[in-house]
């Protein structure tokens, strides 16, 4: 009696379980559809054509969502691209973007790491202040500071210098890099994690701050390392604002890839009907990103919650 | 050890006490010290030559050459000068007006810039401020090694100072970048655009000599903001108030849409039994992954006048003519603009927030499901009065960041909406959020002391927010207690 | 001990800051400077007076080593076209003494480019006239003083433009731009849904329009320049009008003393007109923020036609396809009964032609420039702006050529089978329309700017839209439906081309429209 009551209890439950299931299901499919559609528009655009097969125009920005004709001629008319007199473009877009995000990554992670350290492990007089004035400093939008910055470069040659105009990729790379270590709140927060006391027997063991952060602290933080090496990465491939002013107008040989997908899109240069090889290029740009995103997943995770949850 | 014995030590002194006792050091250190100290004084690096530590007295004597010669010789960068000549140029009272004209060769001189008279000038002090610097460690290095002579002990040698580096002094290695770093790039180049609050720099209407020359003037700007004269008071005084309370409503419903999204989605995807989580979360990132001038591109398209969208509606009869979403044109609606961005905003925001509490839902401690169990409550009250108190209390300091992060959201809506729609007569449109004007009013316009005005405004609130809820934090008071 | 590292590295930064201010190139400052022996002797640099290109023969000269660059930005889609031009010239001069870069810009922004750090802006650049006197007020150009460029300017170009390329520098007129494109709006229509004779009258488009269930016609941008068909419209049989803008003017702080005027009842009239028409479901169409384009694509079927320049060519070719574009003149439209009503200067009936600015492209020169090329710049640009130069652009990248009677040359190359019957048209039609524009007056950066991309046409879109302006604010134009409420806001329009800000407030009486 009592055990097939609880039987039917469980299949009851079990149904409601599958309906509740089924229902999550439903709903999780919605929103994926949802959050695909305007990705999947922009890598359907990358291969939409733009040419009826009889050779006609059919022109770029259109009404339908799937394109009638689907061809890679957009991702060949975007490397054999000449813009603004800079033959293949695009790809020297890519080159020195590249440079710049890996060199600003090495510096970057550096920064943050070695400040986020200090601050969390070493006493030391000026600890707190610090930490008020990078938290104040932080709060002014960083375009306000643009046009000092460009003189500041401009004054020691890395910007703005029409002999050596690929001196400005140097001034980027310290324009954006220089800020890092301000933002060292996430590291911060992943160090605070680490017991004191390992730092403590350390130290009686004579070990030297150097040794302790080389040898026990560096090796703890993968986590945080492959976080704030993925963000200072990403960083380049997605401003837009800083780097043309920087690199300068006049060089779009040595714009960013960011800059120059704008650029396709919002200036004078745009009276071409880019709009394809633009979505193109967003493809090209965001698979590696997407990529790095997808491996290095748990790790942004963890840096995330390092930052945002410290009780 | 030591240092953790000092510093409670030093902190009871009150800050007259130690002002005095810095200068007492002073003259203690110039009578006391050795000839080679005293020289030190003037000579950099003299004290260290004289304990014949020469590397570091030599360094000490580079510094101070290159620092005078900068002062004296004031290099000069687009015709403005650094050096001495930059400090006195901070006034602004020696700039002037060129213009001269000769035929044959060209200009014979130009008009002062005025705004890098100003920039230079802060430069110029903080050059001071690094002789000082370095002056007192000079000195202070030197008399060190008087003090270890007289106990008997050796001078510390280059290499010493280079191990002490690793060890105690590891902070002064780690940080000395960052602070160099960030006072050239970040620290002087946002209190020069402070400064020009106090300006009237403003490069569309300067006088007809040229758009170099301005001149300080005082809190007349302030003063404007309330009487709504000039241009900058125009802007100002009518379009702050509807800019900051639209800041406020998009950075509330922003956070909080994102925030209980994100929280709801992360439940669906880690409900138990439910296959593909993996696959699903990947979906959601790709928004996270995709740099923001692509996907809000993408959606500004979508949503075009020809987008499918559009085309969409009117294919079907929902509209005659095409719907302005994102306030792109002059008379589109503002409510619907400002609706669409919170709504894209979500699309954007509510995976960062799926992300992290997905990890703290899976360690929400298994008990207190358990006794929620035995005591016979349902899914849902469960949800309301465990997991959702668990998660908030988990993440409070994250709801604060992403608070003062969604006020500064310049992708979401420059992307987007481009401010729009705009107002004739006006720089900041309908769905201009603080930042947002903040650039079209300093780079796109370049009236640079109303950027400075409203900067110095904005600051003073993010701060405010800021500082008291960071304050109130776990994280700051009790910042010690996990170590 | 102590802060070692810290020495260390502000040693470095310290160190290189002063070095490379040591190395900050020589134009940058701003000195009358100690090298003014070697080039700038105008006397014997001038070997080319006998007039411009070929004069100088190889055998003549002597040639001078390679002594530096001039850096020269022209126009994207003209940078290879004189890239060519320019080394061809190189290798013709011996005697120049110079190589030179050429770089295409933005067209758009070039001016803000220039202005926000002149010093490292190209030698010459090339901008529409409209941005000399902003560019000589911010000294980023420096005057033309060669007697031959002086000359050839005078002699080639016509009065309308000479009135532009002046400026004041230190109290003194100087010739500051060199034209050498030409550019004014005309119609680019589609032909598959227009008829020839349907693209002459606003009225025509308007009944294809109804026939396709689309717009007639819409505009690049809604901002002084685009929209200056409606305001600088002119009497069809005598080319007449009450607009004035800066007549007899000169700048003075706090605005012009010249005379401008707007709210003429002609004015007033065609203001009414675009209303209705405006408000007509197959009439005026703002800019689209997609892009006119988009509105154009046959695709799409935004609007059959839309009024742009030279430089929309590849993209309107683009959008409609060769064989459907179609290229006129600006058309003319009828005032009717109800935009004429209660106004005495005109009558129902009355056909007006939509105006232009017909502006050119000048080359300038970069007052940071270093003055030993100042002599060989001119040389330069001389030869640049010679008729065979102009003549040549429009064979290869289709600018239409600034010069008196281009005209001829134009109609010549067609007749000869040098170019399209569109490629053509399109120069064609521009030298038509020029004679129904007036070249953008210019006076300050903050008078043109305010009427021609800020307030200016803001007010014209409130009244074409009949709403308020501004929403919130000082001077509030309450409606602008009647001809009281219209006069108003021609009244800002005008007071805005005068002061460059907006008036206070209304006067009682508006100053009577001359």
């Amino acid at each position: 009696m009592s055990n097939s009551g609880k039987k039917i209890k469980y299949k009851s439950q079990s149904r409601s379980r599958r309906v509740s299931l089924g229902v999550t299901y439903l709903i999780l499919i919605i929103l994926s559809v949802i959050w695909l559609i305007p990705l999947l528009w922009i890598v359907l655009s990358a291969f939409r054509c733009q040419y009826h097969p009889d050779g006609t125009f059919i022109g770029t920005v259109t009404s339908d969502y799937f394109p009638k004709y689907v061809g890679l001629k957009n991702f060949k008319d975007l490397f054999s691209m000449t813009f603004a007199g800079v033959p293949n473009a695009f790809g020297k877009w890519v080159l020195n973007t590249l440079i710049i995000a890996i060199v600003c990554c090495i510096i970057s992670t550096f920064l943050v790491l070695s400040v986020g350290y200090c601050m969390s492990k070493l006493k030391f007089k000026l600890r707190k202040p610090f930490m008020n004035i990078s938290m104040i400093i932080g709060l002014f939008p960083s375009f306000m500071s643009m046009i000092a910055i460009y003189f500041l470069l401009k004054s020691i040659g890395l910007t703005g210098n029409p002999e050596h105009p690929e001196y400005s990729i140097i001034g980027l790379i310290l324009a954006y890099s220089a800020g890092a270590g301000l933002g060292f709140q996430i590291a911060k927060g992943f160090f605070d994690v680490i017991p004191n006391a390992l730092v403590e027997s350390a130290k009686l063991d004579g070990c030297t701050s150097f040794k302790i952060f080389r040898q026990i602290i560096l090796p703890l933080a993968k986590p945080i390392i492959i976080y704030q090496a993925l963000m200072s990465f990403t960083g380049p491939w997605m401003d837009f604002i800083f780097a043309k002013v920087i690199i300068g107008a006049d060089n779009p040989r040595y714009w960013t890839v960011s800059v120059g997908l704008y650029s396709m899109l919002f200036s004078a240069f745009a009276d071409k009907n880019l709009f394809t090889q633009f979505a193109a290029g967003c493809v090209i740009v965001a698979i590696p990103i997407v990529t790095l995103f997808m491996f290095l997943q748990k790790y942004y995770v963890e840096g995330v919650t390092a930052g945002a949850v410290k009780g | 050890m030591s240092s953790k014995t000092k510093v409670p030590k030093k902190n009871k002194l009150s800050l007259p006490e130690r002002i005095g006792k810095a200068f007492s050091n002073f003259g203690k250190r110039f009578v006391d010290g050795s000839l080679g100290t005293k020289l030190s004084h003037f000579i950099f690096g003299a004290g260290n030559f004289y304990h014949k530590q020469y590397i570091k007295g030599f360094l000490f004597l580079v510094i101070q050459v290159a620092i005078l010669a900068f002062m004296i010789l004031c290099p000069e960068v687009n015709g403005t000068p650094y050096g001495w000549k930059a400090l006195r140029n901070l006034s602004l009272k020696y700039a002037t007006e060129g213009s001269e004209f000769d035929p044959v060769l060209g200009f014979v001189s130009f008009n002062s810039d005025c705004k890098l008279m100003v920039l230079f000038g802060f430069v110029t002090i903080a050059v001071v401020a690094i002789y000082f610097l370095v002056w007192n460690m000079n000195i202070q290095s030197s008399y060190k090694a008087d003090m270890d002579k007289k106990i008997g002990k050796k001078p510390t040698t280059f290499t010493e100072d280079l191990k002490e580096l690793l060890d105690r002094k590891f902070h002064v290695l780690m940080l000395t970048p960052t602070c160099i770093a960030a006072t050239v790039f970040t620290l002087l180049p946002t209190i020069f655009m402070i400064s020009l609050a106090f300006s009237t720099y403003n490069q569309q209407f300067m006088n007809e000599n040229g758009t170099n020359l301005f001149h300080w003037n005082g809190l007349e700007n302030f003063k404007a903001v309330f009487t709504g004269e000039g241009i900058l008071g125009f802007e100002i005084r009518n379009r702050f108030l509807p800019v900051l309370s639209w800041t406020f409503i998009w950075a509330i419903f922003a956070t909080l849409t994102c925030y209980f999204g994100g929280i709801i989605l992360a439940l669906l995807i880690n409900k138990k039994g439910l296959k593909g989580k993996k696959f699903f979360r990947t979906i959601f990132i790709l928004t996270i992954a995709v740099p923001q001038f692509i996907s809000l591109l993408a959606v500004r398209n979508l949503l075009g006048e020809y987008g499918p969208i559009n085309s969409l509606l009117m294919n079907i009869g929902a509209t005659t003519q095409p719907i302005g979403f994102l306030g792109l044109k002059p008379g589109d609606s503002e409510s619907l603009a400002k609706f669409m961005v919170i709504m894209i905003n979500m699309w954007v925001g509510i995976p960062y927030t799926m992300l992290m509490t997905s990890g703290i839902l899976m360690n929400i401690p298994a008990d207190l499901y358990e006794a929620g169990r035995v005591d016979g409550a349902s899914t849902t009250k469960m949800f309301f009065k465990i997991t959702l108190p668990y998660v908030i209390f988990i993440t409070t300091p994250y709801l604060i960041s992403s608070f003062v992060g969604n006020m500064n959201a310049f992708n979401s809506i420059f992307l987007l909406t481009g401010g729009g729609p705009t107002y004739t007569g006006y720089a900041a449109g309908g769905t201009d959020l603080l930042v947002t004007w903040l650039y079209k009013v300093t780079i796109d316009q370049g009236w640079y002391n109303t950027g400075a005005v409203i900067g110095i405004f904005t600051f003073l609130i993010t701060a405010t927010i800021t500082l008291v809820t960071y304050r109130r934090s776990k994280a700051y008071n009790e910042e010690d207690t996990f170590q | 001990m102590k802060k070692l590292t810290a020495i260390l590295l502000m040693l470095a930064m310290v160190v290189s800051l002063f070095s490379a201010c040591g190395l900050t190139d020589p134009n940058a400052t701003a000195t009358p400077a100690q090298n003014n022996n070697s080039q700038a002797d105008p006397g014997n640099t001038n070997p080319t007076q006998n007039n411009n290109t070929n004069a100088t023969t190889a055998g003549s000269v002597t040639p001078v080593p390679i002594q530096g660059t001039i850096r020269l930005w022209v126009g994207d889609e003209s940078a290879e076209f004189y890239q060519k031009i320019c080394n061809q010239y190189v290798q013709d001069h011996p005697d120049f003494g110079y190589e030179i870069e050429v770089k295409g810009m933005d067209t758009g922004s070039v001016a803000g480019t220039i202005t926000n750090d002149p010093s490292a802006a190209a030698d010459i650049y090339t901008v529409a006239h409209d941005n000399i006197g902003k560019l000589v007020s911010t000294q980023c150009a420096k005057p033309i003083t060669d007697q031959a460029l002086i000359d050839q300017v005078l002699a080639d170009n016509p009065a309308s433009f000479q009135n532009v390329i002046y400026s004041t520098v230190g109290g003194k007129q100087y010739l500051c731009g060199v034209p050498y494109i030409s550019q004014a709006l005309f119609l680019y229509y589609n032909k598959a849904l227009v008829t020839d004779e349907q693209a002459k009258t606003f009225e025509g488009l308007q009944e294809a329009a109804k026939a396709a269930g689309t717009k007639a016609i819409t505009v690049t941008g809604d901002d002084g320049f685009n929209m200056s068909f409606a305001l600088l419209a002119t009497k069809a049989s005598d080319h007449s009008t009450t607009v004035k803008i800066y007549q007899g003017a000169e700048a003075v702080a706090g605005g012009s003393k010249g005379t401008s005027n707007c709210q003429g009842d002609d004015t007033v009239a065609i203001v009414r007109w675009l209303q209705a028409f405006a408000a007509d479901p197959n009439g005026f169409k703002w800019a689209s923020p997609d892009g006119w384009d988009a509105d154009l694509n046959k695709e799409n079927k935004g609007v059959l036609a839309v009024i742009g320049g030279a430089w929309h060519y590849n993209t309107a070719k683009a959008a409609l396809g060769e064989t459907n574009l179609g290229i006129a003149m600006i058309p003319t439209f009828t005032l009717t009964a109800e935009a004429t009503e209660g106004l005495s200067g005109v009558s129902a009936g009355d056909v007006y032609r939509g105006g232009t600015f017909a502006d050119c492209k000048c080359f300038m020169i970069n007052a940071y420039s270093d003055q030993t090329k100042y002599v060989k710049e001119q040389e330069l640009i001389r030869y640049l702006s010679s008729k065979e130069v102009q003549n040549q652009s429009y064979l290869e990248v289709l600018n239409v050529p600034a010069y008196v009677g281009a005209a001829d040359f134009i109609k010549q190359c067609y007749d000869e089978g040098k170019v399209t019957e569109s490629q053509y048209n399109l120069a064609a039609m521009q030298v038509s329309m020029a004679e129904w524009g007036i070249p953008q007056p210019f006076l300050t950066g903050t008078l043109n700017t305010y009427y021609y991309s800020k307030n200016g046409p803001a007010v014209f879109r409130a009244m074409i839209d009949k709403t308020k302006y501004p929403t919130t604010g000082d001077t509030i134009l309450a409606e602008t439906e009647s001809v009281a409420g219209i006069r108003k806001g021609l009244y800002l329009i005008e007071y805005l081309w005068m002061h460059g800000v907006n008036p206070k407030s209304f006067p009682a009486t508006l100053p009577d429209p001359a």
